[in-house]
């Protein structure tokens, strides 16, 4: 038994799954920042808001072991509440006339509408989550498709509010590679300290056990409420973070092939672990990175070479296939990043 | 303990029908606080849809459930739960991808304690049961006896007034049963609850209980001390069939 007082190696013990994560995110900014191009920068920027989104899927879709389609959703709810509070105070009046005067008329300051932006995301997952956290398995999943289509099409027909399908342009572009990070890291703690809280674990019973988590007085409907809540606010983060990098936001930017791509992030890298979110993105980042140069034509020598367009989805479909027939628990197969003591105990190989 | 401890569960007139089968018909049962209560019974009579029943995760036809006095044939299984039944099931169903120790935790969350005195209590129950060395183990990697010893444990880490124990010593060898049996006797006193024991193994079953129920084709069919048990024609009869002996039942 351990004495009240957390030793050193204690505490190491239980941050080292988040320092293995989040030191090598942080040698990657550093050293992209001093000898990267512009190119790779910009890779990196996206790299690390994909991780803040999918580590937000992860604390839903992880934890409680049911896919959801749904949290571009509250990305994209978080995203233009920031446009309507930030974005070009000049045109506003004209191309979202249908805003409420407070919105139309002025701005408002970037951190407040920030929180605002993922409070109101994180609000819309509780409100969701209060009707389809009722339901189990399959029919949870397709309940969230049905809600990622609801917001589409109410946003891509809101004319006066959201300039439909167009893309608003012209929001400040603040995020910066360490601000990112930033974000990055505080997802990767919060969703850390969740896992292992009395929530967290509640949670993860049930995904392991529907009946024997009832049986010890776990509620399904609780704590994946929790769970869809907390993820939705982490999104929402994600996505006020995409749409202030690139300072535009379109709704198609937040349907299918966005949400198809979360997801096979989550799960190349195994949905079972926050490493396995977190390595997944880096993975497919990488991946997606390359084949897109590949695509865009380098020269060797005197050749000009290039692959055609297209590839890179081809190799992404493939290279998920191959992960879901010989490793379908992913690449991290479900486990945090772990001294090899530790690993070796979990196994059982070592006692005490 | 953070709930007050209650004194009887019981039921009355219990009837489980599956359609047409009956699994249950008016079975009346009252498990106290500090006994051990066998229930036996062939195969098919009815033992694990009565835990079920008593547990709520099996709604019955007719009769009721009662937890001292009051009325529980309504709440989920889960609420059950939080009112101090514990119970463990036949293939010991254990988070697998969870260590050992969250098993526990889990189950104290579920009963109201907080992460940090979930963990002390988990690590209390596996000190006491010799698993502490095991608590940082995934579940996955555990060997049979193991998992049903931590699916027992897991029960009591609940903190519940009655822990029903469904076959927890199946599949064990001579040895694991023993110290599963001193693992059972001392439960009433060192956790303060009562306990319903299904089980195949007479041994186990006439070792550590103060009383028996036999059921029979959904029905009681005797209840009693384990001598008045093993001496009862009818009970012989049912269970052992006709050519029974007098050396089958006794230990």
């Amino acid at each position: 038994m351990k004495s009240d007082t957390m030793s050193f190696a204690t505490i190491g013990r239980f941050w080292f799954p988040v320092l293995a994560l989040v030191i090598p995110l942080a040698i990657i900014v550093v050293v992209t920042g001093q000898f990267g191009g512009l190119s790779i920068q910009r890779t990196v920027v996206e790299m690390l808001i994909s991780i803040v989104i999918v580590v937000g899927l992860y604390v839903f879709v992880g934890n409680s072991g049911i896919i959801s389609f749904g949290h571009a959703t509250f990305m994209a709810i978080a995203a233009y509440a920031s446009a309507w509070q930030t974005c070009c105070e000049m045109l506003k009046p004209i191309t979202m006339s249908g805003l409420p005067p407070f919105l139309r008329d002025q701005s408002i300051p970037l951190l407040p509408s920030a929180v605002v932006s993922v409070l109101l995301a994180g609000g819309a997952a509780f409100l969701t989550g209060l009707v389809i956290m009722r339901l189990t398995g399959l029919a949870a999943s397709i309940s969230t498709l049905a809600v990622l289509f609801i917001l589409n099409v109410v946003y891509s027909n809101w004319d006066s509010v959201t300039m439909g399908s167009a893309s608003i342009v012209g929001l400040p572009t603040y995020v910066t590679a360490w601000l990112a990070l930033g974000c990055a890291v505080f997802a990767i703690v919060i969703a850390y300290l969740y896992q292992t809280s009395a929530f967290g674990l509640a949670i993860r019973a049930t995904r392991e056990d529907e009946v024997a988590a009832a049986a010890s007085g776990i509620s399904l409907y609780w704590s994946r409420l929790i769970a869809f809540t907390l993820s939705g606010f982490m999104v929402g983060l994600g996505g006020v973070l995409q749409a202030h990098y690139l300072g535009t936001v379109s709704i198609n930017s937040f349907f299918l092939s966005f949400t198809f791509l979360a997801l096979a992030m989550l799960i190349v890298g195994g949905m079972g672990s926050l490493a396995g979110a977190v390595v997944g993105v880096v993975v497919i980042t990488a991946m997606v990175d390359i084949f897109r140069r590949l695509e865009g034509g380098i020269s060797i020598g005197a050749e000009q070479w290039s692959l055609p367009a297209g590839t890179q989805e081809l190799i992404i479909a493939a290279f998920m296939l191959l992960i879901l027939v010989f490793r379908k628990d992913g690449i991290m197969a479900g486990r945090e990043m772990t001294l090899p003591e530790q690993e070796q105990r979990e196994k059982g190989l070592i006692n005490g | 303990m953070s709930r007050p401890s209650k004194e009887r569960l019981e039921a009355r007139g219990v009837a489980v029908a599956f359609g047409g089968i009956r699994a249950l018909s008016g079975v009346d049962l009252e498990l106290r606080r500090g006994e051990v209560l066998g229930l036996i019974g062939p195969n098919g009579a009815g033992k694990t849809t009565m835990v079920n029943v008593l547990s709520g995760f099996q709604r019955p036809t007719s009769g009721s459930i009662s937890l001292d006095g009051t009325d529980v044939s309504k709440l989920t299984a889960r609420k059950i739960a939080q009112a101090g039944v514990g119970r463990s099931f036949q293939a010991a169903r254990l988070f697998r991808a969870m260590t050992v120790e969250q098993n526990l935790s889990v189950a104290a969350i579920g009963s109201g304690l907080s992460r940090r005195v979930a963990r002390e209590r988990a690590l209390e129950i596996l000190d006491w049961m010799g698993l502490v060395k095991k608590a940082d183990h995934r579940c996955d990697s555990l060997s049979y006896g193991d998992e049903r010893r931590v699916s027992i444990a897991r029960a009591l880490a609940l903190q519940p007034s009655f822990a029903l124990l469904d076959e927890p010593a199946s599949g064990m060898n001579d040895a694991e049963c023993e110290a599963l049996m001193e693992v059972i006797a001392e439960l009433p006193a060192r956790f303060g609850c009562g306990v319903l024991l299904i089980e195949h193994n007479m041994k186990v079953i006439m070792g550590v209980c103060q009383r028996i129920h036999v059921l029979d084709g959904g029905q009681s069919l005797a209840e009693g001390s384990p001598q008045d048990i093993q001496k009862n024609p009818a009970v012989r009869r049912a269970y052992l069939g006709e050519k029974a002996t007098d050396s089958t039942l006794a230990i």
